[in-house]
Parts: C-alpha cells; structure tokens; sequence
C-alpha cells in the first residue's frame, strides 16, 4: 500500500491549498483597503500636509529612475527601428511609430515598473513596519483613523502624479528617440516631429493619461494594503513588500491589457 | 467611578486566553495586572482600549466611550516624526481638536508635557536618537497629550535598569495625581506593583486567581501570589512554555 500522504500529489494539494488561501486572503484585503479607502474619501476627510508630501514624493522622488528607465526604452527602440526603416525608404515614419509605441504603451508601463520598484517597495516596507512595531495600534488609540491618514493620500498621490510622471517621461523618452534617429539613421528632426504627429491622435494620449492615473492608483492601493495588513516581525516585513511589488506588476498588465482591449480592439 | 470590566471573555482559535474576568478601577485608582508571559495581559489592555473585541463582555467606562490612554511594551513611536510631532500628534491629527491649537500653544503643551516626564528640549529629536527609557517616557507623553482619565500601561519598566525603573513608576503615580484618571498597569516586576498601584489583580490560564489590595498581593496568604512573589517554582502556577 502506497502511503497517499506521502505522494507529490498530495503535497502538491497542500501547496494548492495554502497558496489558493494567501491568494484570496491578499485579494480580501486589497478589496477591504480600497472600500475603506473610498468611503473615508466620500466623507471628505483629508489631510492636506500629507497629500502633498506624498504627491512630491511620488514625482519627484521617483522621477531620476522613471526617467532613465522610459528614455533607455525609447532609446533602444529608436535604435532598433529607425535604421531599419531609412533602409527601407520608410525613414518618414520612425517618428510616428516611436510616437505610438511609447505614448500607448512603453511610457506607461515602464513608469509603472519604475514606480512599483520606487514608491510601492517604500509604501509596502513603511507601512508593514508601522504594522509590526505596533504604531498603527497606537494610531488607533489615538484615536487618528491610520486609512485616513497613511493611505488615502498615498492612493491619491497616485491617482494624480502618475499621469504627470509619464508625460514627463514619455517627453524625456521621444527627444531621445529623435536623437538618436538623427544620429543613427540621419532622421532629421523636423522630420521626426512632423511623422509625430501625424501617427499620434488625442485619443492616444487621453487613453495614456487615463491609464496613468489608474496604474498609479493600483500601485498605491496594492503596496499600501500589503504593508497595512502585515503581522509578525521582520520577515514578514520583506514578505509583503515582495507581494506588493509581485502583485503590482501583474495588476498593471492585467491593467494594460483591459485599457488595450477597451480602446484599441 | 473610572472602567468596569464585565465577564469578559476572549477566545484565539479556540483558545481562551480570558475567561470570565470582570473587575473595576475607580477614579485616581491604579490596578495591577500580573501574570506570566502569555496570560493575556496585553490582550486585555488591547480589548480595553478597543484594538482587539472581545467574544463576549463587556467594558463600560465613565463618562461613557471616554479618552482612553495606553503607553506599549515597545513605546511605538512614530519613527518618521520627531518628539514634538509625536506628542501633539493626536492634537493635530484627531477630527475633534484639528486646527483649534495654534503653533505656540503646540509648542507650549508639548513642552509642558514633556516636563511631566522628566525630559527637556528633545522635541527636534527623532526617536531612533533617544535611549529606551527616554522612548517610553516620551511615549507617557504622548499619551497623556490629551489629558485622558484612563491610561493603559503595558509593561512601563520591562527592561530597564532599577533606578530608570524608579523613575518611571514615580512618573506612573504622578501623572495619575494630575489628571485624576484610573489607571491599569499590566507588569511583571514587584518594585512596580509596590511604588505605582493601589490594588491587584492576577492572571492564571485566563482566570483571575488574586484579587486585592498590593499589601495583600505582596504580604498575603493566596498560594497563587505567594509563588509569584517568591518566584518559586513550586506552587499552583506551572509555566507550560517558556
Ligand atoms: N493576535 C493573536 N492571535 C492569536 N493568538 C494571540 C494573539 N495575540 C495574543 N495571542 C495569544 O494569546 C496569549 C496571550 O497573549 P498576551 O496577551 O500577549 O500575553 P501577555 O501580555 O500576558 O504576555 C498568548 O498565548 C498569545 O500567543
Ligand atoms: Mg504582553
């Protein structure tokens, strides 16, 4: 007789059965964060030094890495396809196709990347750390409401630096882009900016901004509510702050993904 | 009359840490709570003070839904702000009194409060600066900033050398004078129980197995408080896990 305790199978149910449940736990939580988030929200309560400390952290702190991060992007990619396309004869459309693949897609979620490893990492650790040292319990006894006071301005943050924080960079990554197809392909400039504008449609940029404010948000809202819903001691402060920034990064493709099906199908 | 604790009972999986335990503090009145390391101390003070429910009981406290104080094991200061901050934080942060002090009346309770505990011109410090015992007086500050009539203390002197020790339980007596609160101090060192409480109250398995006066705790004939005070191993009280 063959111990069934003992078999791959059974330890892969167990597996099954503890990662199904730190899934839905995770989820449950996100989901109450974000209800707390909305409803302190609707009743207006705000606190207006925090929000702007943490707008400011969330931009400007962020942006040296955001920055390099979409301008090597847009770098690489200018490299990739403007001689290819001068060779072709299609040098006129490098500005174009650069203009679209970075303001639909690239600048968006390479900011992301850049602002999960930044701020969400630093929102999850900080907030975990509060959680375990117990000062968010001597928050409550003081009676200051920790989501009214840690969290909404971070979500808020989010939501409104996130679309300035790609503009900036997509700007910062398409001067690049004409750069280095003036140098690599000998695109002049004037031609570069006039294929851009061509290939880009106000749409292309609401949808970009929408989309901004809503990876921003999500990042905000995840790396907070992991943080906040920490217990334990130090491992368990790492241990969040990898699930924030796991779940981060696959709640922002996921995202990508529905804006892309919505607009462009 | 100060906080009435009723039949109060609270369940971990299953576990019952509190069974049935009711007691009462009166104003300007100071109980004792002792026990081993894992007989629910903290968990009381944290239902007490509303961070944990209880699974049935009740707390009733005057006047009702009052300000209630309570300092940690840890002091757990807000890492990110300075002592200053850190005090008159529930001064700027609560609902009820944001915007009703001005900068320099901050300033003055602050400086006022920090006097009560003994320290001075350390509001531009952050904690990370500041020795243990300066932490937890610092944390005495902060809770009193809103001169509450009931204060929660979670192992005051746990960890700190006889005379700091002193010092802090010298400033536990005072700060109830001032404020003429009732205060619940949950300790396992006797020298505590001696300078700061007036009565005691002691934890077993989740039951109450002493109730009365220090005098009693300390010179009685309850067989639980005579292991206790003379820390012997044989008696009624076995610890199942160190
Ligand atoms: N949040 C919790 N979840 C599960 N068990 C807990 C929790 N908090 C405390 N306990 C358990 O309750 C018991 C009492 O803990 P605690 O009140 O911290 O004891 P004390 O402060 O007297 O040392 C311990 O056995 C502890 O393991
Ligand atoms: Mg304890």
């Amino acid at each position: 007789m063959i111990n069934i305790k003992k078999t791959l199978f059974w330890q892969f149910l167990n597996l099954l059965e503890y990662e199904l449940k730190e899934f839905l736990i995770t989820l449950g939580n996100i989901g109450k964060d974000f209800a707390r988030v909305i409803k302190s929200m609707l009743a207006l309560k705000l606190d207006k030094g925090a929000l702007v400390q943490q707008c400011s952290r969330f931009s400007i702190d962020s942006l040296p890495i955001t920055l390099t991060i979409v301008a090597m992007t847009s770098i690489i990619i200018a490299m990739q396809i403007a001689p290819e396309l001068a060779k072709q004869g299609a040098g006129n459309y490098v500005g174009s196709l650069s203009a679209l693949v970075m303001v639909r897609e690239l600048s968006a979620i390479m900011s992301g990347f850049a602002i999960i490893s930044m701020i969400g990492s630093s929102y999850a650790s900080e907030i975990a750390s509060m959680a375990v040292t117990e000062q968010i319990s001597a928050m409550k006894v003081l009676r200051v409401d920790p989501v009214e006071y840690l969290i909404v301005p971070r979500f808020l943050s989010g939501i409104i630096m996130m679309p300035f924080v790609v503009v900036i960079s997509t700007f910062c990554g398409l001067v690049c882009a004409a750069v280095i197809s003036n140098l690599t392909a000998e695109i002049t400039y004037l031609n570069f900016i006039t294929s851009m504008w061509h290939g880009l449609f106000i749409k292309d940029i609401f949808v970009a901004l929408l989309k901004s404010s809503f990876f921003g948000g999500t990042i905000a809202i995840i790396s907070c509510s992991c943080g906040y819903s920490t217990r334990g001691g130090a491992l368990e402060v790492g241990t969040s702050t990898t699930r924030a920034v796991v779940w981060s990064f696959v709640a922002i493709a996921i995202w990508d993904y529905i804006f892309a099906s919505i607009f462009y199908l | 009359m100060g906080i009435e604790v009723r039949n109060l009972t609270k369940e971990f999986n299953d576990k019952k840490v509190l069974n049935n335990i009711s007691f009462k503090v009166e104003d300007g009145e100071t109980l004792g709570v002792v026990g081993f390391s894992g007989s629910g101390k903290s968990t009381l003070l944290k239902i007490i003070c509303g961070l944990l429910y209880p699974n049935s009981g009740e707390i009733i406290t005057t006047p009702n839904n009052a300000d209630i104080a309570m300092t940690f094991q840890y002091s757990a200061l807000f890492d990110f702000l300075t002592v200053f901050e850190n005090i008159a934080f529930p001064l700027i942060e609560r609902k009820e009194f944001r915007n009703k002090y001005t900068q320099k009346e901050l300033k003055e309770i602050v400086a006022q409060k920090l006097k009560i505990v003994g320290l001075q011109g350390i509001e531009n410090k952050y904690p990370s600066e500041l020795s243990g015992g300066m932490q937890k007086r610092v944390g005495f500050a902060r809770a009193i900033v809103t001169n509450p009539k009931i204060i929660l203390y979670d192992e005051p002197t746990a960890g700190l050398d006889p005379v700091s020790s002193t010092l802090i339980e010298n400033y536990i007596v005072e700060l109830k004078k001032e404020l003429n609160a009732s205060c619940l101090v949950v300790t396992h060192q006797l020298s505590t129980i001696k300078r700061a409480t007036d009565k005691a109250i002691m934890l077993y398995e989740g039951e109450i197995v002493f109730k009365g006066s220090t005098q009693e705790l300390l010179k009685g004939s309850n067989p639980y408080t005579q292991q206790f005070v003379t820390a012997s191993i044989k008696g009624p009280m076995q610890i199942k896990s160190l």
